[in-house]
């Protein structure tokens, strides 16, 4: 079995309209939590950026990557595990919503 | 500069760009303009008026499948747009060019709940292969080439354009935008020699080498290359659902169907083989059963255009992207001759067992009601492999797919993914608008016949001469076949009581025949063919019918029942 790790997936896109919802579908359907969102022009013009951490199985990113490639107005995407700052960011975050959970018992 | 006019003249001038011969639609009112202007392209566009939007585009798919050409669709908004919704999504799981032209509410009410509004991009977007919203008549010509483009580059699939009626009525200064290039789209990926050489280098080692084919055959128009293929390496070869027709039903390499209800031999020689050579094919669960045992004793190369495939479901040792004709021709040129493999042998004994418990019973009973698979079989002894087969959904599909004979490409279509109830009488309505001079028979059972049986209509209006096998035994069957096999024959809601169909045919102007001893069933189908142009055949079936061999669900491709009670074994 493998385990779940933090990835930041990175795609450079077209500047086309839906093409956000394009990509959050690919999320929905397989009931994947987006961390965080960024969507912002890169240093090409006239290309788009969007940069998605989420949590899962690399095996299951790597599908997700590919499917987000396919879109036709995609140009690129990547995949990388997520550093480790950022990982006890969310740890840190997780640990404190757990512990307002059990404060709330 | 090109030629002043409407955004509506501007489609049938960009669809007069693409080639396109053939609409299927239905009017209504947010598409009207496009309709108005027609009457001035009606001599180089045949609009084929449908009875339901869903009629639409269903015939669409089989005109692209019969054809190879993309399919078109145009219907107004709203509930016009929503009924081709599901033959969209049907056509993206089967990967099927089509392009849908929608029609919409005048760009200033979008987004105010309009009447007839719906965001039809939306809807849309994860179902299709590309959507856009058509909103100034200047990007009419850009939007519909670029369509095309997509619909039937790389991997086919629908594309909606959402139309509004202010781009339709807007004027234009019209010039033809041919699309020949995205930037961020490939369609056709260069395959690296090296990987090529890796592949030939795994096959020429491999004791054991399996083919299992897909629709990317058809889709590259690789059938003579497979050939080739399988006979220098002697390598035997399983066909998926989609993929069926590629090769002649009597190719020596080819040892049937794979999956659910496909042929003992190629299932078993999945379990058996050394190296698995996947082409222009996807693994869906119907193929692969239960994956954690699927083909784990061997290599497994994969060949797909679509990189979102490779490795998607079945871990792979090389992944090739790129188009299977290429593929197999340098392949072919790569791999070492071989005269014969013993290998191949090891489907004799599935194929004897099959015959003598499956098939023999099926197709030639020494009494009792007709069965339904002795129907295909008929009518496949009469065609001898020319006809083009549709079919619908459920035991008239599976038992249409083994037991039809092919002896050309593109001569099988049926909702293969999305397995689409009431696909099939549209479907061969738009297959033999799309192939006029083939002989369409269309298999159909007498529930998916319900879902749409009001495009008799169409071939009434259209003289299409498809000709309809109902295989009517007055049940939902492959549900009801579920129930008793899983459902402990608890038949719940899947008993049918039907009109009567001849009266129907009749209505419509359609010669009908109902049918219920084997005596007269060959006579039968000898009329029908004989019979200028449509035709139903009505054959009362055995009710209780079933369809083996089974996969059940989330059993290996080598646990498969024989029947009611046995189960294939190897060693027997």
């Amino acid at each position: 079995m493998e385990t779940e790790k933090l990835f930041e997936i990175t795609a450079y896109t077209e500047n086309q309209v839906g093409l956000l919802s394009a990509i959050a579908g690919i999320f929905t359907r397989r009931s994947l939590n987006i961390e965080k969102l960024l969507v912002y022009p890169s240093r090409i013009a006239g290309v788009h950026k969007f940069k998605i951490l989420t949590r899962a199985e690399e095996s299951q990113i790597r599908a997700v990557v590919l499917q987000i490639e396919k879109k036709v107005d995609v140009i690129k995407s990547y995949y990388e595990i997520d550093n480790e700052r950022s990982c006890r960011e969310i740890d840190d975050v997780r640990e404190f919503l757990e512990k307002r959970e059990n404060d709330n018992k | 500069m090109g030629k002043m006019m409407t955004g509506s003249e501007a489609l049938w001038c960009s669809l007069m760009a693409e080639q396109v011969k053939t609409v299927f639609g239905y009017p209504g009112g947010q598409i009207m303009p496009v309709y108005d202007t027609y009457c001035r392209f009606e001599k180089d566009i045949r609009h084929i008026l449908v009875r339901h939007e869903q009629g639409a585009i269903h015939a669409a798919q089989g005109f692209a499948r019969a054809s190879g050409f993309p399919g078109v669709v145009l219907v107004t908004s709203g509930p016009g747009a929503t009924n081709v919704v599901t033959g969209v999504a049907d056509a993206m799981i089967d990967s099927t060019p089509v392009v849908v032209v929608a029609g919409q509410v005048p760009s200033h009410l979008l987004g105010t709940d309009a009447f007839q509004e719906i965001d039809l991009i939306g809807m849309t977007t994860p179902i299709s292969k590309w959507s856009y919203q058509i909103r100034r008549p200047e990007d009419v010509a850009w939007a519909v080439s670029r369509a095309f483009y997509i619909a039937r580059t790389g991997r086919p699939g629908p594309v909606v354009l959402d139309f509004t009626k202010d781009a339709q009525t807007g004027v234009v200064d019209f010039a033809p935008q041919p699309c020949r290039f995205i930037r961020s789209y490939v369609p056709d990926p260069e395959i690296p020699e090296e990987s090529l050489q890796q592949a030939a280098r795994m096959i020429d080692e491999a004791q054991k080498p399996f083919v299992v084919y897909g629709q990317g055959i058809l889709l590259s128009g690789a059938e003579k290359e497979l050939a080739a293929f399988l006979e220098k390496g002697a390598i035997p070869a399983g066909s998926t659902l989609l993929g069926l027709g590629a090769l002649d039903s009597d190719n020596p390499h080819l040892k049937g169907m794979l999956g659910m209800h496909g042929n003992l031999a190629p299932n078993v020689m999945t379990q058996n083989c050394d190296l698995l050579i996947a082409v222009g094919m996807r693994f869906d669960d119907r193929v692969t059963g239960k994956l954690a045992t699927y083909a784990r004793q061997a290599r497994i190369i994969h060949i797909d255009i679509d990189a979102s495939e490779i490795g998607k479901l079945v871990p792979v040792d090389l992944g090739i992207v790129g188009d299977a004709k290429q593929a197999l021709a340098r392949l072919t040129e790569l791999i070492a001759p071989r005269s014969n493999r013993e290998w191949q042998m090891e489907s004799i004994l599935c194929t004897a067992v099959e015959k003598h418990q499956v098939i023999d019973p099926e197709i030639h009973p020494e009494e009792g009601q007709i069965n339904p698979g002795e129907v295909v079989a008929r009518v496949a002894d009469h065609c001898k492999g020319q006809a083009l087969v549709v079919t619908d959904v459920g035991q008239n599909q599976m038992l249409a797919a083994r037991y039809s004979r092919f002896a050309q490409s593109r001569s099988f279509i049926t909702s293969g993914g999305l397995g689409t109830m009431g696909f099939g009488l549209p479907a061969a309505i738009g297959a033999k608008i799309g192939a006029p001079d083939r002989t369409v028979v269309a298999f159909l059972g007498d529930g998916g016949l319900q879902m749409t049986f009001q495009e008799l209509g169409t071939i009434m209006q259209e003289g299409t001469g498809v000709k309809i096998v109902l295989l009517n035994n007055n049940w939902l069957g492959n549900v009801r076949m579920w129930q008793e096999l899983f459902f402990e024959e608890r038949y719940s809601c899947t008993r049918m009581v039907n009109p009567d169909f001849s009266l129907i045919a009749r209505a419509y102007g359609i010669p009908c025949r109902h049918v219920e001893s084997r005596e007269e069933l060959a006579e039968a189908i000898e009329q029908m063919f004989a019979e200028e142009g449509p035709f139903l055949l009505d054959v009362h079936v055995r009710e209780e019918s079933m369809v083996f061999p089974m996969i059940p669900p989330g059993k290996s491709v080598d646990e498969i029942m024989l029947n009611n009670k046995d189960w294939f074994s190897y060693g027997d």
